[in-house]
């Protein structure tokens, strides 16, 4: 009976169709969140004080305390600032997931397009306005690059991208890490040089109302972009033709569409928006790069892009959320004691439950249908 | 002890959106030969799944041999001795004949009285007996997919013997077979038959159920029309029963008048992945107005030519002329602006997309050109109005008009999106690959009449099909096909079905 | 010319036990691309089981090494049903499944290995240290000239592969199991026919896969780092995809691949060492195995056959 009870108020909140692409991701979300929330209690902490925790890190609740020229904006703006390229990342995995391809690649384009903008343009000395459209553009080049040749080898030689992509990563990584130990490194940082001010896509410690703050460029951008890609792929030619390939590639090319030229320029596309990702992250948010790692963004933004069901509008506000919690733990971990790397268990349980999301709307559509079926039969 | 091997009683199966069963009940005696007559889509074979546990029945009963059972799976089947041959082939193409004959039911030796192995040599040796006492040849250590067929279909009738099946039941199982093929299936059920099995022949075909069975039951859109001794009844009336109102045989066919080559395929040669020859030197002709068909058993290269004309199949060797012009080397889309349209065998993975709506379905041709396409924009009202227009010309029915997925529809309606996009581009040439093949007669006799339509206004047609009936009805020209080779090519009123049937099989003449 | 045969043997045969689990999956019909963190999540769980056996009950972590061996195929085997449900029963893409659980797999690994030392050992560190492990020398063998270099400074868990190889490859030859799951990939629907569970047979092959990768990541973290830490996750587990792609799901073929991957990646360190170069080229060396693959991907993919019903989700009312 309660059961009964239950079911039907879950379906009141859950079961509307046309919801379907919010209710469920929150839905999953929820779910993710009651999981990590047990493993902290295992771990003898009080989850609820830590997801607050995540909040306040993240400029979304006021911290007891802020440091000088600090505040909830401060927070707030620097959360936007990490989210500028994770919304690049994910508009990346999305659009190449439209068209049927994997790009488990986003890290190693990032790198790749973070790294060629900083030695090319972040250590030039060049003016502002030249130097920050150039390090967009040397991205965009830089990932389409990347992206392209995996593409090629899949159109070419019938190689599974998810396989190409990872070898890149793992050359990318160890190839720059070479340059930047032997030609760029700082020796105090142990990281990249930092790259100048003209170059930064965020304009950092901009005085206004007594506060410091990080204004990001690249935010704006990405909002823009993203709303592109929503009417890139509903609207335009090519649009159509990825889709096309992705929803069933003997189809498409039965009815004419060159889908090896398609999924080239799908990934060329794809690589792009990764190298976006990587100048709004190396050189937005960070000025430098860290040699021998890989952004572990190239995969978050595969949990963001499926939580916003691959659609423009619905990876915005899934990076914020994912933004909120990696942004947040670091002062979660420092407040609770939770170690920071529960923000990535987080995001890999978000995942986890987006890849079943398929398979949860189908549940949630049946039990409705169930519970109707059972009420036309009482009104009988 | 009931005097029925076999009774289902008030079985209903309901799938989402549709009741495939409604309350049909059948009793089977032990030792005959019971057909189960209706139309693609009556539900003849979710019946039967019933029966051989691949289903549960949402309301209804079994009973075998006078006792009740409860058949959750094609294993418990196995065992209360019920057997059945798909009309898709269950089969392993990768493994022997004997590995697929003892797949589940595999013989066991010990290495060193240790390390169980599966004991194919011993298998190897039984299957050989017993396809001889049934007289069903077949070479045990040869893989599936090198064998035609009518051997795989032994292959499946010896598996259920293998079990030691009594109650066997036959899917539509001559749809693939030549007539000379179908007349000694038939022979071995009889045989099987007089043997003592029970058999159920799952079948539209009328012929086949007046030669060789003792009752049969009629289904229409779910529902258990008659249960009629076939020896004193009509085809006619069964016929009528089947479809549900009178139906004519007869396709009203105008004498045809031929103009000049639209199609000419020289010396084509293909190759398949292992780099096997699967088409070996074919040339024809297509002239206007004319219908070409091909005629062969399954797999023997008729698709790979359809896809080589297409544009969809690379060729090693040969050429292939549209109204004169080579377009050997074009790209697909380049040949259907040339004037190709193709309605290929396999509508749903290959002749739409499933998931985009139907209006997008039906300008996947022409999105890219004007007015479809401005500017490399898509113009929604164009493609929506066009669809609608297509719609209401082809009567498509589904459930939301232009904005229904296409995966919604039923594959009558699907295939009529598809041949009324294809008919829209006007092309000179039209390829029809199976185009009625899993549809109902209603649907099929409408299809039947576009292609002659399109005939009549000058179109030159291939038409490939393995329903010999049709291509008999409906063809000007048949060429016949075997092992990738055109063993003949005739006008269709010179040719009779068993002469077609021979050729199918590779018999040569010489003339 | 001695080192690259005794590293490349430690580095391939680890790899040939993953890339088994692989082909077990595979030829089920399930994709397996979450090797890599199913590889991960055994040692985890492997060297997480012996340390605390190991502090609680005072014993040497020396004695515990075919403990770690056993409870790391064990991690493997538990981590895997997590794809196997993920495939098997929520129908979800194999492919994005197989790489959600990398994620996972990483992301929580990290996580409990930085919070269990903080918690049980009071320590910040990322690893878990544990020991090296004895390595034997078959001295009749081992003067054999070349050759010999095969069975000198053997680490115990290369046997324990080998072992375990021949009796996988002989399951998935010649039993029934074997022929079941060989006929999953081809045409499940045939297994289901037969009467066969074609989902058991699915589960089983992804937990026999997991067992298969936990045993070679352990034994990637006795031999390469003597450790269990996040450097455990360098992309072997897809270069042992790669390996069983060129293999062509066979296993012989696979094992050749593997040596192949191994003596590449020990020839290079071997080069760079008479070259004297600066430690910083040991970048470049690494990037070897992933450009090899990438080389031999381009000559091979064309030519191979995956099973035929691969990343197909298995639906018993499809036809």
């Amino acid at each position: 009976m309660i059961r009964a009870k239950m079911n039907k108020a879950f379906l009141k909140i859950f079961g509307k169709e046309e919801w379907y692409l919010v209710t469920i991701p929150v839905f999953l979300i929820l779910l993710s969140f009651i999981v990590a929330a047990i493993i902290i209690i295992f771990l003898g902490k009080n989850p609820f004080l830590a997801f607050y925790n995540l909040l306040q890190g993240s400029g979304l609740a006021p911290k007891p305390a802020y440091g000088g020229h600090k505040s909830m904006l401060t927070d707030f703006l620097s959360l936007l600032n990490y989210m500028t390229p994770m919304i690049f990342a994910s508009l990346s995995v999305a659009i190449a997931l439209k068209g049927g391809l994997f790009n488990i690649g986003v890290s190693g384009q990032m790198l790749f397009g973070g790294f060629f903008a900083t030695i090319l343009v972040g250590y030039s000395g060049l003016d502002w306005a030249i130097a920050k459209p150039l390090v967009l553009i040397v991205g965009i080049i830089g990932g389409a690059i990347i992206g392209g040749l995996i593409g090629l080898l899949k159109h070419k030689f019938n190689i599974n991208e998810v396989v190409s992509s990872i070898m890149f990563n793992y050359i990318i990584q160890y190839v720059f890490s070479f340059f930047i130990h032997g030609y760029y490194i700082d020796p105090v940082s142990r990281q990249s040089k930092y790259i100048s001010d003209a170059s930064r896509l965020t304009l950092v410690n901009v005085q206004m109302f007594n506060l410091k703050m990080d204004l990001s460029i690249g935010f704006i951008i990405a909002i823009i972009l993203a709303i592109a890609v929503k009417v890139f792929l509903d609207k335009s030619r090519l649009g159509f033709e990825i889709k096309a390939v992705g929803a069933n590639h003997k189809g498409a090319n039965y009815a004419g569409i060159n889908v090896g030229r398609t999924r080239v320029l799908t990934m060329l596309i794809s690589g792009a928006f990764a190298g976006l990702a990587g100048v709004t992250y190396y050189l937005g948010y960070f000025a430098s790069i860290q040699p021998r790692v890989l952004p572990s963004m190239g995969f978050d933004a595969i949990a963001v892009a499926l939580l916003g069901n691959l659609h423009s509008y619905g990876i915005i506000a899934a990076s914020f959320i994912i933004s909120i919690i990696d942004k947040g733990s670091t002062y979660m971990s420092s407040k609770a004691g939770v170690r920071q790397e529960i923000a990535s268990v987080i995001t890999a349980l978000i995942l986890l439950f987006s890849a079943c999301s398929v398979y949860v709307q189908h549940k949630i559509q049946s039990k409705k249908d169930n519970l109707e079926y059972k009420a036309r039969k009482e009104i009988k | 002890m009931s005097e029925y091997i076999v009774e289902m009683k008030n079985i209903t199966k309901r799938f989402p959106g549709v009741v495939a069963n409604d309350d049909i009940t059948i009793q089977i005696k032990k030792g005959e030969i019971y057909s189960i007559l209706g139309e693609n889509g009556a539900g003849k074979s979710t019946l039967m799944s019933m029966l051989f546990g691949m289903y549960e029945p949402d309301q209804g009963e079994i009973w075998i041999r006078g006792e009740k059972v409860n058949i959750k799976s094609p294993n418990q089947a196995t065992k209360l001795n019920i057997g059945m041959v798909h009309q898709h082939f269950k089969l392993v193409r990768n493994y022997t004949v004997t590995e697929n004959i003892i797949l589940g039911i595999e013989p066991i030796k010990r290495y060193g009285g240790l390390f169980p192995y599966v004991n194919l040599n011993q298998a190897a040796k039984d299957i050989a007996k017993l396809s001889k006492r049934y007289g069903l040849e077949v070479d045990p250590n040869k893989k599936i997919e090198d064998i035609n067929v009518s051997l795989q279909q032994r292959v499946e009738i010896i598996k259920m013997l293998y079990r030691e099946a009594e109650i066997l039941i036959f899917d539509e199982p001559t749809a693939v077979l030549t007539p000379q093929e179908v007349e000694f299936l038939l022979k071995i059920i009889e045989e099987l038959r007089n043997g003592g099995k029970t058999i159920i022949l799952i079948t539209h075909k009328l012929e086949e159920v007046k030669k060789v069975a003792d009752r049969c039951a009629i289904l229409n859109k779910g529902r258990l029309v008659s249960v009629l001794d076939v020896k004193d009844t009509s085809t006619k009336t069964m016929a009528n029963l089947m479809v549900g109102r009178e139906v004519s045989f007869e396709v009203a066919k105008k004498p045809s008048t031929f103009g000049e080559v639209v199609l000419k395929v020289e010396n084509l040669w293909i190759r398949n992945q292992d780099n096997f020859d699967i088409v070996k030197g074919v040339s024809f002709n297509i002239r206007k107005g004319e219908i070409f068909a091909i005629a062969g058993v399954s797999g023997n290269g008729q698709i790979e030519i359809a896809d080589a004309i297409a544009g969809l199949r690379k060729i090693s060797q040969g050429n292939i002329y549209l109204n004169g012009k080579n377009i050997k080397d074009l790209t697909i889309r380049d040949r259907i602006e040339m004037g190709i349209s193709y309605i290929p065998e396999d509508r749903q993975d290959v002749g739409l997309i499933l998931d985009f709506s139907l209006a997008e379905n039906l300008s996947l041709k022409d999105y890219y050109k004007k007015p479809f396409n401005e500017n490399g924009f898509l113009n929604r009202k164009v493609i929506n109005d066009y669809g609608a227009q297509l719609i209401e010309k082809y009567d498509i029915r589904s459930g939301q008009g232009i904005k229904t997925q296409v995966r919604s529809m039923s594959g009558g309606n699907q295939q009529k999106a598809i041949i009324g996009r294809e008919i829209e581009l006007e092309s000179s040439l039209m390829i029809f690959v199976q185009p009625t093949r899993g549809l109902d007669i209603g649907a099929i006799e409408n299809i039947q009449k576009m292609i002659l339509e399109e005939r009549d206004k000058g179109k030159a047609i291939l038409l490939i099909s393995l329903e010999l009936d049709e291509i008999m009805s409906i063809s000007d020209t048949i060429g016949v096909i075997y092992n990738g080779e055109i063993l003949k090519i005739q006008a269709t009123q010179s040719l009779s079905i068993n002469e077609v049937g021979e050729f199918m099989m590779g018999v040569k003449y010489d003339d | 010319m001695e080192t690259i045969i005794i590293d490349g043997l430690s580095f391939g045969l680890p790899l040939f036990i993953m890339a088994i689990g692989g082909i077990y999956s595979e030829r089920s019909g399930i994709i397996n691309l979450a090797i890599e963190g199913l590889q991960g999540f055994g040692a985890f769980f492997g060297s997480l089981s012996i340390i605390l056996v190991g502090h609680f009950f005072d014993i040497p972590l020396q004695k515990l090494f075919y403990l770690a061996l056993l409870l790391s195929m064990f991690g493997g085997m538990l981590f895997s049903t997590l794809h196997g449900l993920l495939c098997i029963k929520f129908k979800a893409n194999q492919v994005i499944s197989g790489v959600v659980i990398n994620i996972l797999s990483m992301a929580l690994t990290i996580f409990l290995t930085t919070q269990i030392n903080s918690i049980v050992f009071g320590a910040m560190s990322d690893k878990f240290r544990i020991g090296t492990s004895n390595r034997f020398t078959i001295e009749f063998l081992a003067k054999i000239p070349i050759v010999g270099a095969a069975f000198k400074n053997i680490y115990p868990f290369q046997v324990v592969i080998l072992i375990i190889a021949v009796f996988a490859a002989y399951v998935l030859n010649k039993t029934r199991f074997g022929l079941r799951l060989r006929a999953c990939g081809d045409n499940p629907h045939s297994v289901d026919a037969a009467g066969v569970e074609v989902s058991r047979i699915q589960y089983l092959a992804v937990m026999i896969s997991g067992a298969l990768s936990g045993l070679g990541g352990i034994s990637f973290a006795y031999s390469i780092s003597t450790n269990f830490s996040p450097a455990i996750y360098m992309g072997y587990g897809y270069l042992a995809i790669a390996a069983l792609i060129f293999g062509n799901w066979k296993v012989l073929p696979t094992f050749g691949a593997c040596l192949l991957f191994g003596f590449a990646r020990s020839g290079g360190y071997y080069i760079a060492q008479l070259l004297k170069m600066p430690s910083t080229f040991s970048d470049l060396i690494m990037i070897l195995p992933y450009v090899l693959t990438l080389l031999l991907l381009i000559f091979f993919s064309k030519a191979n056959h995956p099973p035929r019903a691969l990343g197909e989700i298995y639906d018993k009312g499809k036809r």
